[in-house]
């Protein structure tokens, strides 16, 4: 057997963040690891590796998920969002924005893991209310911040769009 | 960490992916548990047969009084389908606080109930309702209670060649129920699922996450349900979440919490 010999690479034809990409990966290969290694975008950060910190929260096909734990493979065909599809870099997302407005991080390690879930909420059919914004971010963890700025910061914009933005 | 180097098998039927499966080549769905284990070194499968695009494995539907979920449906979208919603609300709302919203957008009902973890509300309240599974094998189908099929902490009564196709639960016109768990980490400490069906004299009572397997009871009313009673018959596992003697203690609070809550609900 030659190091090269392992289990057969399958074709990924994925969309992230709007530009289209296309690669032949290992079965193993984990979403986020293809993220950061393969494409370069180091946004979406890695800690827990067991679903239960939430910082490598991003959306595919709109529905957050952990990919840390997420195969490459199994975002064929599919739209992957990450931190850096927020802004086009030179707007901040209404989320970014008010997270920065309300103090919302501190290290910043856990952010784009917040503002993911926050805009899985967010997109959803209904404006949340406190008391959802806080149930949907439970599986988030921040160790510096705390937690009331964050629920504040994502509070504020969902104000805004009960407010009238969506008319 | 890099997982262990595997093969993708991506059957698009149940004979399909039937004749891939063996002790090396196991089901893979969500990923939620089994690429947990696999990172931690419990698992090290030459392939993963990945269930996801086999139709006759998913899709919501009642059978002749039966609520028939296939067995790669996730939890969000079990939270969120009209059928359920309308049929056996206690069931969705179950679904709707399982894990995380990450977890309930991965993870599908079958991977749960297939990886038997102790502290699985889906199998709590299951287990109260009475439901069972559908196994399939190359030889035949065969059904299984829940109660039967989640045998022990982590295992569940099934062969390397079976799958587990679809998850089965009987109806009942009138039905109120109320599920309710005590947690401050990722998992519950207790939950507690109670059911009444009033008009039969059929009352269940499910208590999951304390012990290695959840349990349950029939009743003839609801007054024969005594929270202290429960609490001496739970078999707590001690835990971060608790000592025997703390988990028995709220198994009996959540017992009566479970019941207030059944008050408030209307058939």
């Amino acid at each position: 057997m030659t190091e090269r010999s392992g289990p057969a690479r399958v074709p990924v034809s994925v969309d992230v963040n709007g530009v289209s990409v296309s690669r032949q990966v290992e079965p193993r290969s984990l979403l986020v690891d293809f993220l950061r290694e393969d494409l370069g975008l180091t946004g979406t950060k890695v800690s827990c590796e067991l679903q239960v910190c939430g910082v490598c929260t991003v959306l595919v096909d709109g529905r957050p998920v952990s990919s840390c734990t997420f195969l490459t493979a199994d975002a064929d065909g599919a739209d992957v969002t990450t931190v850096e599809g927020l802004s086009d870099g030179q707007t901040l997302h209404p989320l970014q924005e008010s997270f920065v407005e309300n103090f919302a991080l501190q290290c910043g390690f856990c952010t784009p893991g917040f503002l993911m879930m926050s805009k899985a909420l967010l997109d959803g059919d209904d404006v949340p209310d406190r008391e959802a914004i806080v149930e949907h971010l439970e599986g988030n963890i921040c160790r510096c911040t705390g937690y009331e700025p964050i629920v504040e910061a994502v509070e504020q914009v969902a104000e805004r769009l009960r407010g009238g933005v969506h008319g | 960490m890099t997982l262990p180097p595997f093969a993708l098998r991506r059957p698009a039927t149940l004979d399909e992916a039937l004749r891939e499966l063996s002790e090396d080549s196991v089901p893979y769905c969500g990923g939620t548990e089994l690429l947990l284990a696999m990172r931690a070194g419990l698992h090290r499968p030459d392939a993963l047969v990945d269930l996801k695009r086999v139709a006759e494995l998913s899709g919501v539907r009642v059978d002749d009084g039966v609520l028939v979920i296939g067995a790669t449906e996730r939890h969000a979208d079990l939270a969120a389908h009209p059928v359920i919603q309308e049929r056996l609300p206690v069931f969705a709302r179950m679904e709707k606080h399982i894990g995380n919203a990450r977890v309930r957008n991965q993870g599908s009902i079958g991977g749960n109930l297939c990886f038997a973890e102790p502290k699985s509300d889906v199998a709590t309240v299951l287990m109260a309702l009475g439901a069972s599974v559908t196994l399939a094998a190359p030889a035949g189908r065969r059904t299984v209670a829940v109660e039967e099929f989640v045998a022990g902490p982590y295992y569940a009564e099934k062969e390397p060649d079976e799958l587990l196709v679809d998850v089965r639960i009987p109806l009942r016109d009138g039905l109120r129920g109320a599920y309710v768990k005590f947690q401050t980490m990722e998992r519950p400490t207790v939950g507690v699922a109670v059911l009444a069906d009033d008009a039969t004299g059929w009352y269940r009572l499910g208590v999951g996450a304390v012990g290695e397997v959840p349990m349950a009871w029939s009743f003839g009313s609801l007054g024969e349900i005594d929270p202290d009673a429960v609490a001496g018959w739970v078999d707590p596992t001690p835990d971060l979440s608790g000592s025997e003697e703390y988990k028995r203690h709220v198994t009996g609070v959540y017992v009566r919490r479970a019941l207030a809550k059944l008050e408030q609900v209307s058939a």
